[in-house]
């Protein structure tokens, strides 16, 4: 399987970065950037959305700063997931991720900016072109999207980073920067519901880390995920939350969800329709009835749309459990 | 060491060169004394043999066989000088590539290559017409060309190909090929294929069956087939759905082929029968068998997938003829799925009956199998999913229908285990479910119901040895079986399967006139002592270079650094039929060794004639060649040889193996016939999780009887990889097809091939059941070993939550649906709330374990008694043991013909037979 050819750039500092990128936007080409490459290389196998020239994080140093309240872009996943500053919930969402030498080269700002997958689009050329293409890969063909007929304005592939609900589960902040200037936003305000836009970066802009709030390290969290296999699957279905107990009462609780939807999705609302009666099992059961019921994956992943909504209800069941435990 | 240290006490004689050191000839100097626990007792030796003698016991040396013996071939791969097929770079190579249809089905109205032909770089393009002879594995289905003649039948089949300078080169001239397509009506759902079809996807002229698209029908019956419901006391019935699997073997398809300046062909490819693919290039290319040297590289794993000639590699060498350059060919993985080969998606019917006395009065059986766009070995596949059940059990009616028919997916074919998985997973639960029903142990109905040694199956196999009872007590302790089974709490359960499977096949697929023997084996050694062994057995990574070696090294007393072997280059091998049926151990090594005894009596011979010791007397042991009874009198394996080798060289010797006739004589008896058979017995424990219906497998004790263990770390290398591939099968692996009907994972992430986390531990137990006519009584561990670990996991499920599965993979999606389902059933709504299965026992229990227990001393009596009378199958059901039930009773059944009765009721394959053959029906096509 070849590549399409590229041009690889190698900046050396974040500025060098930027200012490359902002050239590219100016003269009206287009790049990707690459980080880890476990996500864009596998695409550029597969000839899917290529661009003619790629520019490298590699060496921007400065995207590799590692604490427990500040995570650079470029902070290897391996690294965060054995890193013992890194906070507990961060810990095993990362050292869950597909495998450990994917994880060694694979970073906190590729896991959270990964492309969306599907069925109809993960595949080769000739095989996209077999099935005349489908709308996130459209080779200027208008096609439909091959999930949900007859339409081409809304993708629904399918969002499976780990890292995003353990990030949301600590109200992280996300910080981006282009050639003109940067800017944070929550992380919940960062994804965009669409298979193919799906967060508010604008060309040329890249995530340069995450911060987490000071109280964060106060929040106790687990991670539950739906693969087929231990090791290398992108998960079915993913359930964060993070808690925090004064003395019998939760104070504070944050789920959310990944690996069901085009995007990673914070679940505020049917925690707040439970937590006021909080009276522990049976609220966990109607609160685990409720995220399966706001959920509606599409059948476009390994498992079936059905199956992993009710397995919803089961991942929730089990982190929310831990409560109980603690 | 100097060399004079080297040679103290030697004394140096003119033309005696220092390597020739007495009692050495191997990098240790001096030889070792005989291992009297390797020497069989029936030749003075300390090894016991509960199973008898063997008529190569006198051949024992102590020297290899037995031993665990690392793969001689480990540390090319292991340190990376391996070649592989992408390996082979020859000078001046272009790289070549296919075009490949992107409809399921359709017919090709034109190719227009000018445009490609124009681009720079590009030097040959093939298409349909540079090669319109047909080819494949069977002679009597040679159904695929190189590159499409007029139809495309799957995505994926080869339309075009291109040799450019580059790789980048020959892609950018594929695309620029134009096709214009007829695009056809495809069909997907083997039901489908059933039926009449405006377009079948082959034509078979007077040989097609109807208009259908039917390749292989085939109809058995056995036995008191009309007295089986009456006598039957219990009754399972189910219905399978088993999904393709594939090989997912390491290397993906590579080959490169050459034309010599003398006009030769040669082609480097990774092969598992470079002699069928050496007859099929000279189909194709219309040059005789001699102008081609096919040249097997390393295997970067095969399983069966690699076991047929590919139209990739007529292509390369179209394309090198073309451009009079090499041309190399080398897979993506996607190009790899679309070749697949691999197990039948298959819909099969199970239906097992037992009568009062908890005896197995009759087995239906009916599978339609998914044989894809070609044939491949699926004529034999279809025959498989019947006989190969017919086994290790007492059967006392048989009836079996099978059909495989064309869809327009990547042809099936042939993998590890071949035909018999589906059915025996099917089967093996069945037996579970019996037992249940009839409210006795698994173990025991099974130890019950079991063929002795030295018998004859129902329709007509000639089981030799057989260790099914030892497999069976040994895996029972070891699991603690009596002590766990429907004793485990909810979630958690243990399970039994069994297998039986063919050590190589009875008939050659080439019926040749002049009885050509199945392996040949070439030695030849010279005078520095090195024997070396040409031989055309494909080493596929299974060690058959290895166990050549040991057997050749054991007869002659020599150590396996002394033993070189060829076995790459059909110029230099004598033919071998290849690695597949599990034949390459049995066949190769019995040929071996009867090449190596002929060396053994010269090198006897001329030590007696230099000794004056009664040459029947002379034994050898570790490089040296002495009289039994005074082991002073003797001379070291280098004096004989030397003195074997006056006036005549190198010694020379070439030894065969052809099996011995046996079997009935209905149509199909060749099918499943083998000179032996392996057994296999294997206790998984499983966990379910209730909730969410993902199923992990924690222990397997997996015994296998492979005969003799030629070498244990390689048979334990092959329970323990068997386990891992069944596990894929019964736990993950599936080729799913989308609506579209494209491969909708056609790559190893999608593709769910288990990880080392899934893995469990695997306790192999080898069961050593001295086969006669097995090389130092050795049978096979290859495929056997795969077949009982999907019925065993799948029985501990049942065992675990109660669910009886019968569709394969058993994804946590499926389990989960079968669970709801359950909890419907047992009315409650929390799954962890389920009852899981109890055994009760009833009083057939007690009857079983004594008929057990006698078969036992009837079983041990027969293997070690040379005078033994004739067994067949039915003497359980009354029959006079000593003569096959259809010479006693007009009610046995044997039949291969479908009456009109049943054609008028079929079951789902037997439907097959309600198509009329072209030349039965009175049409002149």
């Amino acid at each position: 399987m070849r590549m399409p050819p590229f041009e690889l750039l190698m900046p050396t500092s974040l500025e060098q970065a930027l200012t490359l990128a902002g050239d590219f936007i100016a003269a009206g080409e287009e790049f990707d950037w690459i980080a880890g490459g476990t996500d864009l290389i596998p695409n550029y196998k597969w000839h899917l959305n290529s661009k003619a020239h790629v520019i490298s994080l590699a060496k921007v140093a400065e995207m590799s700063e590692l604490s427990s309240t500040h995570i650079g872009g470029m902070v290897r996943l391996h690294d965060l997931a054995e890193s013992n500053i890194t906070h507990p919930l961060l810990k095993e969402a990362a050292g869950s991720i597909a495998s450990v030498m994917i994880r060694r080269s694979g970073t906190v700002g590729g896991n959270i900016c990964l492309d969306t997958r599907c069925y109809w689009f993960n595949q080769t050329e000739d095989w996209r072109e077999s099935i005349e293409w489908c709308h996130k890969c459209e080779c200027g063909t208008d096609a439909d999207c091959r999930v949900i007929a007859n339409q081409n304005t809304l993708c629904v592939a399918t969002y499976q980073a780990d890292l995003a609900p353990a990030f949301l589960c600590l109200n992280a902040t996300i910080h981006l920067a282009s050639s003109k200037g940067k800017r944070e936003m929550l992380l919940s305000d960062f994804f965009e519901l669409d298979g193919m836009t799906r967060n508010v970066l604008q060309p040329g802009e890249l995530v340069t880390h995450i911060t987490l709030p000071s109280e964060s390290s106060e929040l106790t969290g687990c991670y539950h995920k739906l693969t087929l296999r231990d090791s290398w699957d992108f998960p079915e279905a993913g359930i964060a939350a993070a808690w925090k107990l004064s003395g019998e009462q939760i104070s504070t609780l944050k789920i959310a969800s990944t690996g069901l939807e085009s995007i990673p999705r914070v679940h505020d609302d049917e925690v707040a329709a439970v937590l006021p009666d909080w009276s522990g099992k049976e609220s966990i059961e109607s609160l685990s009835e409720a995220l399966r019921k706001s959920i509606k994956p599409v059948n476009n992943t390994g498992l079936k749309p059905n199956y992993r909504r009710k397995m919803v209800k089961v991942l929730a069941r089990r982190c929310l459990n831990q409560i109980l435990h603690k | 060491m100097s060399d004079e240290e080297d040679m103290v006490g030697y004394k140096q004689q003119p033309g005696k060169l220092p390597f020739s050191r007495p009692g050495s000839g191997g990098k240790d100097q001096f030889s070792d004394l005989q291992d009297e626990n390797m020497i069989p007792e029936s030749q003075g030796g300390k090894q016991s043999q509960p199973w008898g003698t063997h008529r190569h016991d006198e051949l024992i040396t102590s020297s290899s066989i037995g031993h665990r013996t690392p793969l001689i071939d480990a540390r090319y791969k292991v340190t990376g000088q391996a070649q592989y097929g992408d390996d082979i770079r020859l000078n001046n190579e272009l790289i070549g590539k296919i075009l490949r249809s992107p409809h399921h089905f359709a017919r090709i109205k034109s190719i227009d290559t000018s445009a490609a032909e124009a681009l720079e770089g590009v030097i040959a393009i093939a298409t349909g017409s540079d090669a319109s002879n047909s080819f494949g594995v069977l002679p009597v289905t040679k159904d695929e060309h190189a590159l499409a003649v007029s139809l495309v039948r799957h995505v994926g089949d080869l339309v075009a190909a291109v040799a450019a300078e580059d790789e980048a080169t020959a892609l950018q001239a594929v695309q620029l090929i134009e096709v214009e397509y007829e695009i056809l009506d495809s069909i997907h759902d083997m039901k489908d294929g059933l039926e009449d079809s405006e377009n079948p996807i082959h034509d078979r002229g007077k040989y097609h069956i109807g208009e259908a698209n039917i390749q292989k029908r085939v109809f058995q019956e056995f036995g008191e087939v009309d007295k089986m419901i009456e006598n039957a006391n219990a009754s399972h019935h189910s219905n399978w759905t088993f999904r393709g699997v594939n090989h997912g073997f390491t290397e993906p398809h590579a080959t490169v082929a050459n034309w010599d300046p003398r006009g030769r062909l040669t082609i480097y490819t990774p092969q598992q029968v470079p002699h069928y693919l050496h007859r099929s290039l000279a189909d194709v290319l219309e040059i005789p068998m001699h102008q081609i040297n096919v040249y097997r590289t390393f295997v970067g794993g095969g399983f069966g997938g690699k076991s047929d000639p590919f139209p990739h590699e007529m292509c390369a060498a179209i394309l090198s003829r073309k451009s009079g350059r090499p041309v190399r060919i080398t897979f993506d993985r996607e190009e790899v799925f679309l070749t697949n080969r691999g197990r039948h998606p298959s819909h099969i019917e199970m239906n097992l009956h037992a009568d009062s006395q908890g005896r197995l009065c009759g087995v239906e059986t009916d599978a339609l199998i998914d044989g894809g766009a070609f044939a491949s070995f699926g004529h034999v596949t279809t025959y498989y999913n019947g006989v190969l059940h017919t086994a290790p059990y007492e059967i006392g009616a048989f009836h079996y229908t099978g059909a495989r028919v064309w869809t327009n997916k990547p042809a099936s074919g042939a993998m590890r285990g071949h035909g018999a998985v589906n059915s025996r997973c099917a089967f093996e639960v069945g037996l579970d479910d019996l037992s249940d029903k009839l409210q006795v142990d698994p173990m025991t109905f099974r130890l019950a119901n079991l063929l002795p040694p030295l018998s004859a199956t129902i329709t007509g196999f000639r089981i030799t040895s057989t260790g099914m009872r030892e497999c069976l007590e040994k895996v029972r302790k070891a699991s603690s079986w009596d002590e766990r089974f429907r004793q485990l709490p909810l979630g958690h359960g243990i399970g039994v399967g069994c297998g039986f499977f063919i050590s190589g096949s009875g008939l050659p697929i080439h019926w040749d006139p002049n009885k050509f023997p199945h392996a040949t084996v070439h030695l030849k050694i010279d005078m520095d002592g090195g024997v070396t062994i040409h031989t055309g057995a494909a080493e596929i990574g299974q060690g058959s270079d290895t166990v050549v070696s040991q057997s050749v090294a054991e007869v002659l007393g020599l150590p396996l650094d002394m033993i070189r072997v060829r076995s790459k280059e059909t110029d230099t091998a004598p033919v071998d039929l290849g690695s597949y049926s599990s034949r390459v151990t049995f066949m190769n090594a019995n040929a071996a060794i009867s090449a190596a005894m002929k060396i053994r009596q010269e090198l006897i011979d001329a030590t007696a004639n230099i000794t004056g010791a009664d040459p029947k007397k002379i034994v050898l042991g570790d490089r040296r060649i002495y009289d039994k009874r005074n082991p002073a009198v003797g001379v070291s394996y280098l004096e004989a040889l030397h003195k074997a080798q006056e006036d005549r060289g190198a010694l020379v010797a070439s030894g065969a193996y052809r099996t011995p006739p046996m079997g009935k004589a209905h149509k199909g008896a060749a099918a499943g016939l083998a000179p032996a058979y392996s057994f296999s017995a294997y206790v998984a424990e499983v966990k379910v999780d209730v909730e969410t219906g993902q199923t992990s497998v924690i222990n397997v004790w997996a015994a296998h009887d492979c005969g003799k263990a030629l070498n244990p770390l390689a048979v334990e290398g092959q329970i323990i990889g068997s386990c891992h591939m069944g596990l894929g099968q019964v736990l993950s692996e599936e080729m799913v097809y989308g609506r579209t009907g494209h491969l909708l994972n056609g790559n190893l992430l999608d593709y769910k091939i288990p990880t080392v986390h899934e893995m469990p531990k695997v306790f192999p137990i080898i069961v050593e059941s001295n086969d006669p006519e097995g090389p130092f009584g050795a049978k096979e561990a290859g495929e056997g070993p795969l077949l009982p670990i999907l019925p065993a996991v799948c029985n501990a499920v049942y065992d675990a939550i109660g669910v009886r599965v019968d569709e394969l993979p058993i994804t946590p999606d499926r389990m989960h649906r079968s669970i709801e389902k359950l909890c419907r059933s047992q009315g409650v709504t929390d799954p962890l709330e389920l009852k899981t299965p109890t055994l009760k026992l009833s009083p057939l229990q007690e009857s079983l374990a004594n008929r057990a227990d006698e078969h036992e001393k009837r079983d041990i009596a027969r293997r070690n008694n040379d005078d033994i009378e004739p067994y067949h199958n039915g003497a359980l059901f009354g029959f006079t043991a000593t003569l096959p039930p259809e010479e006693q009773s007009d009610d046995w059944k044997v039949s291969v013909m479908p009456s009109q009765e049943y054609i008028d009721n079929p079951r789902l394959a037997g439907t097959a037979w309600k198509h009329i053959e072209r030349r039965h029906r009175g049409d002149d096509t």
